[in-house]
């Protein structure tokens, strides 16, 4: 398996993805080797069947978007040399290759090839999400079509993401399984008076519809904490918008958190919302369900079509986002009814029901 | 000799307007804000097309066909007459030609279809049985003797309260927690009181309403002749199939053939010489009863539960449920008629209805009767109105 990140180097939800998927995979007998880029912090897996191999030297940022051209350069060549580094040595004797959205995909088709073995490609982002449909990157995209149309199989997030892959790259339905993500409780804790947002800054998350609600909220209750947690292109930007709107002292940006630091901010969250212009699926707000926090996600979101104890919001709503933010602070039954409804149905969206699934598309191939 | 009683239950609901936080307190004329004029009409003239006119002119041609041996009984709410006065008065006209057969019988409910019979008090249930009562004597001249509850809501409290109130009999549901092994088709009577309970024969009610149309279902296709077949064999004296009359049309769509099934069921029934129809009134003078039930705990028709957990079954339906009832005093007391109206209407049991968070099986069903995305935006609409209607006390 070729992935780009790992815990407890993660960026976003394709880490966390693979981590849940691999070690349930190992626990069902399956053999991994899975190849990632060396990053300052080693990963490492406690499992026989399963082994963390770090290739090279790269700095890659994935969900950077690269602007000017020189950067774009060096962008497109460390790429290009991670995944030659990867044909290069990966060896032996495999059964399937399996590679994660675009930037291991040159290195899947060329390992097809090389080795004769099926490739299996999961969708977890298209370069549409990533630029939030406003001026997708030809080079990107040209990548991705290469490798959906190689690939023997796809796992797609969603059915969202599977129609994009169907209709944007011309990709046949037929050969593309969808499987919704997991997660691993976190369990509940006390709340306090916190509207959460987490995620990255970028177009995509839809940020600063969050700052926008934040002050529809904080017009009607003044006392609540609003908090912007995560980094991003977006961050300058955000704060001056904060302060356009006379919110700033209600709203707090935290940077880049650690993985507890996460864990403890979901957990003493009222609210998460996840208010994405285009989100193939949203891990995050299966964790902060996971952690009692009731949760409000785009409609579009991959997750609004496979969870129903959450609520559902159009990202552009911001009158009907602040409506839900109220009701759900002001109501205390609501909150509730829909932590405790939300902590039950999170039981089903196991990392062992991934696993199973996914064997599921590497029998139809091998 | 074995008796069918066959009544349906008639019922729209006032469905509500999008209230966001930002609208409490905001507005003047609330009934105008509250309910959705608009989705309400679009709806019930639809459900008028594709049920109402259709399966009233069916049944009408049937009990003339079948020259009074084919029988039937209806409950019609109060609400369901105001859409019917307010969109559409040839539907009222349709139901009065029915009951000038003498083959139709009509049956008493709460005007707002609503859970008062749960209140602590029952002076607002009593009122609104009066008020139904009322309009069945200004629309049909017509006083009935037997009395359905919401849903067919019963416990020994309101067993007494119904009698005490002059009826004859009430209806509810023939569920095991109050049978155990002793069968729904008999009539049978109220432990404390002499009022008669007319028991729903679940299974049988529920192979036309839910399965008729199910493919998975091992009496698919149901004929009225297989039907009939099944009665005729069934033990007991009264058999009573209680359902939504929107399972013509509406709920089981002509597609499905049910329409088909509903013409040539009396045929097929009566072919038996000892089967005949009833209506509820003739059930509960024709036999004796030969038991008491014992409910001491509030059951119903509704979900697999058949209690009321399909109404009060989570904190939200309960929190919407005691904020409704708790301002009844005060709105009384205003004497304000449109507000004490608006407040009746939000009574109607159906709002609560989509807070319902239940399971996979019976949540299919509720979604299937809901205009909102999820039980949440259901909690979220009816306590800001909720909330609203408060600030006009």
């Amino acid at each position: 398996m070729i992935g780009w990140e790992y815990p407890p180097f993660k960026a976003g939800g394709l880490g966390t993805h693979c981590y849940g998927l691999t070690r349930s995979l190992a626990d069902n007998n399956i053999n991994i080797d899975f190849y990632m880029p060396k990053t300052k912090h080693k990963a490492f897996s406690d499992k026989n069947n399963l082994t963390i191999k770090e290739i090279g030297e790269t700095n890659i940022f994935p969900y950077d978007r690269p602007e000017d051209e020189e950067l774009k350069g060096h962008f497109f060549e460390s790429v290009y040399r991670y995944n030659d580094l990867i044909v290069e040595k990966v060896k032996g004797n495999y059964d399937l290759i399996h590679c994660h959205d675009w930037l291991t995909m040159k290195a899947g088709i060329r390992l097809k090839e090389k080795l004769g073995i099926p490739f299996v490609l999961s969708v977890h982002s298209t370069e549409y999400d990533r630029s939030g449909w406003l001026n997708p990157n030809q080079w990107f995209i040209d990548i991705e079509k290469e490798g959906m149309e190689k690939a023997d199989k796809i796992i797609a997030v969603s059915y969202f993401t599977k129609r994009v892959i169907v209709e944007k790259y011309g990709i046949n339905p037929n050969k593309i399984s969808v499987v919704h993500n997991a997660v691993y409780p976190l369990g509940d804790d006390d709340k306090k008076n916190i509207v959460l947002f987490l995620g990255r800054l970028t177009i995509q998350k839809g940020p600063e519809f969050f700052l926008r609600a934040a002050k529809k909220v904080l017009d009607y209750y003044n006392d609540t904490q609003f908090i912007v947690a995560g980094t991003g292109d977006m961050l300058p930007s955000l704060i001056d918008k904060a302060v356009d709107l006379g919110i700033s002292n209600k709203v707090m940006f935290t940077g880049l958190l650690t993985e507890d630091e996460v864990k403890h901010i979901y957990r003493i969250s009222s609210v998460y919302i996840m208010p994405s212009v285009s989100e193939p699926f949203g891990i995050t707000a299966l964790e902060a369900i996971s952690a009692g926090t009731p949760t409000i996600v785009s409609k579009t979101a991959g997750v609004a079509e496979a969870f129903n104890n959450c609520l559902k919001v159009d990202f552009w709503d911001i009158d009907e986002m602040a409506n839900k933010i109220i009701s759900l602070l002001k109501y205390d039954p609501l909150h509730k009814t829909i932590s405790k409804e939300g902590m039950k149905e999170i039981n089903l969206f196991t990392w062992d029901r991934v696993a199973n699934k996914t064997i599921e598309v590497y029998r139809g191939v091998t | 000799m074995t008796s069918v009683c066959l009544y349906f239950e008639v019922h729209q609901p006032f469905r509500l307007n999008r209230f966001s936080v930002f609208d409490i307190g905001n507005y003047q004329n609330q009934s105008q804000n509250y309910f959705n004029n608009k989705l309400n009409k679009e709806i019930f003239e639809k459900v008028v097309r594709k049920c109402y006119l259709p399966t009233n002119k069916l049944l009408l041609d049937l009990i003339n066909k079948h020259d009074g041996k084919f029988r039937i009984s209806f409950s019609i709410t109060g609400t369901f007459v105001e859409y019917c006065e307010e969109y559409m008065p040839s539907v009222i006209e349709s139901f009065r030609d029915l009951y000038k057969t003498g083959s139709v019988d009509f049956i008493e409910e709460t005007y707002y279809h609503s859970l008062s019979s749960l209140y602590d008090e029952l002076d607002e249930f009593e009122e609104q049985i009066k008020m139904h009562q009322n309009m069945m004597q200004r629309v049909f001249n017509y006083k009935p003797k037997i009395f359905r509850n919401t849903e067919a809501i019963y416990d020994n409290r309101i067993a007494r309260k119904i009698e005490d109130m002059g009826f004859k009999g009430i209806i509810t549901e023939g569920t095991e927690k109050i049978l155990h092994w002793r069968s729904p088709n008999y009539l049978y009577k109220s432990i404390n009181s002499d009022l008669r309970v007319l028991l729903r024969n679940y299974n049988l009610s529920d192979d036309i309403g839910f399965r008729f149309s199910s493919h998975n279902w091992n009496g698919f296709p149901l004929t009225a002749d297989k039907y009939a077949n099944w009665i005729s064999n069934t033990e007991g004296n009264l058999i009573n199939l209680f359902m939504d009359y929107e399972t013509f049309g509406e709920h089981q769509w002509t597609e499905t053939g049910i329409f088909d099934f509903l013409e040539h069921l009396p045929d097929n029934i009566l072919n038996y010489n000892h089967l005949d129809f009833v209506t509820v009134s003739e059930a509960v003078e024709r036999y004796n009863p030969i038991g008491d039930v014992d409910v001491p705990w509030a059951i119903s028709w509704a979900d697999e539960d058949r209690n009321v957990s399909t109404w009060l079954g989570n904190d939200m339906q309960i929190a919407c449920f005691n904020e409704l009832k708790n301002i009844g005093n005060k709105i009384k007391k205003t004497g304000d008629q449109n507000l004490i109206e608006t407040w009746r209407r939000l009574q109607t049991s159906d709002h609560l209805y989509y807070v319902s968070t239940k399971g996979l099986k019976d949540g299919a069903v509720h979604a299937y009767f809901s205009h909102y995305d999820s039980p949440y935006d259901g909690f979220i609409n009816y306590m800001n109105i909720l909330q609203d209607l408060k600030t006009k006390i």
